[in-house]
């Protein structure tokens, strides 16, 4: 394995961080002097946050995330409520989320990250998550990216009866695509999502993930299918990531491969469920009409 | 207070064999109204042309000043999804009963069918308005969608079945559950529109649109209501029993559909 063992990784931070609130530098202003504008831009701006926060630390890959974690009802001209994390979560996990690929979802990286962005190493206790909160980054920049990569995909507004599901398996793809970076820190991060206490919002997380690639496909149902389909892409999606943190080929081959198998199971099954469902209410129907043509008063 | 369908028959007392011509054409959907325009295709202004970067263009007209829209609050969220949920689910309902109660009343007085067609017609609509809605706005749609049509499937064959009374008297009922419902909606979201206005803000096209909408479905609703009464919803036997049962269940769906 590539990455380099846990533990002597976390036995390195700490010392690192004894370190720091052992010096008696540490406790003087260096931190608070990049601290205040960033507090001054927290107190006045709570909607706006990926226009107003001081992005001076930190070339911006991807944005920071606006929307909040549970958004029932999407408007299209109202300006959109502030995002899960608050612009000092948002400037510490942006250069800590950096650290990643070579510290893994640890402390070390969000003490290296704290450091990048002008704070004192311990300042990472004020993510209320810890490295939880890194993971969920992860995966909240991740999906907020996916409407513009789609955007790129799909821009000539192709119509057809498989349109959707080729889009749903190339957002799929594409979000995969997204995880190459820290795949081999992925297992990691599984492993910190499933602990307990975290549980409900990494379950949550993946739920909006389905809701945003059928959204983004052009999936307009507002059926019992709504439900069902969701949950058949995060089921997929889920196992395909898994399947992807164990996959050595080249590009991810093998996860491409896995991916369009189970969308085309989960397809099949889709059609014959809607079949059987056919079947049966034209059966019912005629049989009622039979008994109402012989005289029955139904 | 009286009530809309008494106002409307006072003021058209023509017979019931009259109304079922489509007097009501003059308020169905709005876009028929488009056809009427007296401004000619040419008169038109045509769309200025594609990359029109030339000084000429640009001075005279000003483009839109962007709205001061304010943030929705979670409640505010909360209370447009479970709406649009709600009303998606009462459309299904009312589709779903019309379908129904269609055949066994219309094999009985083959003169009901025009007025079934209609009404099932304006409901599929409304349906397909709010189905589009909640796709626009990512709302879900209810957990409960089977078991809703299978209840309103069973409430309106089982009237039907009861009689032709019986069957206006479920409409009767369900449409005024329903316009007291949309009423309640269409009151909420003017208290959020005066309260914005009321800070200063603008109010997008969005909610205008929504209004505009609610409003126009809750009439259509309450014209239901009318034709119901008007065939003698009022006749059926435990009139009592059947219409404060049916919207008993109503308000029952209703809240649940709001939570689940």
């Amino acid at each position: 394995m590539p990455s380099p063992p846990a533990a002597s990784r976390s036995a390195g931070a700490a010392a690192a961080v004894a370190r720091r609130i052992l010096h008696p530098s540490s406790l003087l202003p260096p931190g608070t002097t990049s601290l205040k504008p960033c507090l001054r831009a927290a107190t006045t701006t709570t909607t706006h946050a990926h226009t107003t926060t001081p992005r001076h630390h930190l070339p911006a890959s991807l944005p920071i995330p606006t929307r909040t974690s549970s958004r029932p009802y999407h408007s299209y001209s109202h300006p959109p409520p502030p995002g899960p994390f608050t612009p000092t979560e948002s400037l510490l996990l942006a250069a800590a989320y950096r650290h990643v690929p070579t510290h893994g979802f640890s402390a070390s990286a969000l003490a290296l990250g704290a450091r990048d962005a002008g704070y004192l190493d311990i300042s990472p206790t004020i993510v209320p998550d810890g490295v939880f909160s890194l993971v969920q980054w992860h995966l909240v920049t991740q999906r907020e990216a996916l409407a513009a990569r789609s955007v790129a995909l799909f821009g000539d507004g192709q119509k057809g009866p498989n349109v959707v599901a080729s889009r749903v398996e190339a957002l799929a793809w594409e979000r995969l695509l997204g995880n190459a970076e820290v795949v081999w820190q992925w297992q990691e991060a599984l492993a910190i999502m499933a602990q307990p206490s975290y549980v409900p919002a990494s379950v949550k997380e993946l739920a909006m993930l389905a809701d945003e690639i059928w959204f983004l496909a052009g999936d307009v149902a507002v059926d019992p299918t709504w439900y069902t389909k969701r949950a058949s892409l995060s089921a997929i999606y889920a196992a395909a990531e898994l399947f992807m943190t164990n996959d050595r080929s080249l590009g991810f081959r093998d996860t491409q491969e896995f991916l369009r198998r189970r969308l085309q199971e989960a397809s099949e099954m889709g059609n014959v469920a809607r079949s059987v469902r056919e079947w049966l209410s034209f059966t019912a129907s005629a049989g009622i009409n039979v008994l109402r043509s012989k005289g029955v008063q139904i | 207070m009286a009530t809309p369908h008494a106002i409307l028959r006072a003021a058209n007392p023509t017979t019931p064999a009259a109304r079922l011509v489509p007097r009501h054409v003059s308020i169905l959907l709005p876009c028929s109204r488009r056809h009427l325009s007296s401004t000619s295709r040419a008169a038109a202004t045509p769309a200025p042309p594609n990359g029109g970067t030339s000084a000429d263009n640009g001075t005279t007209t000003t483009p839109p000043k962007p709205k001061n829209l304010k943030p929705l609050t979670p409640s505010q969220i909360d209370f447009l999804s479970s709406a649009l949920r709600v009303n998606q689910a009462g459309e299904l309902a009312a589709t779903l009963i019309y379908t129904a109660q269609t055949p066994p009343v219309v094999r009985r007085e083959p003169h009901l069918r025009p007025l079934m067609a209609h009404m099932y017609e304006q409901e599929a609509a409304h349906l397909s308005t709010f189905n589009a809605l909640l796709a626009r706005h990512r709302v879900r749609p209810t957990a409960l969608y089977p078991l809703w049509s299978v209840l309103a499937a069973g409430l309106g064959w089982s009237t039907a079945v009861l009689g032709r009374e019986a069957a206006m008297a479920c409409t009767e009922a369900v449409e005024t559950e329903i316009g007291g419902h949309y009423n309640g909606q269409i009151r909420q979201l003017l208290e959020m529109v005066a309260g914005w206005e009321a800070e200063g803000y603008d109010v997008g096209d969005e909610f205008r649109e929504l209004i505009r909408t609610l409003r126009r479905i809750r009439d259509e609703e309450l014209e239901h209501l009318d034709h119901a009464v008007e065939h003698d919803a009022q006749k059926a036997e435990p009139h009592w029993l059947l219409t404060g049962a049916i919207r008993a269940g109503c308000r029952g769906a209703i809240w649940v559909s709001e939570k689940v």
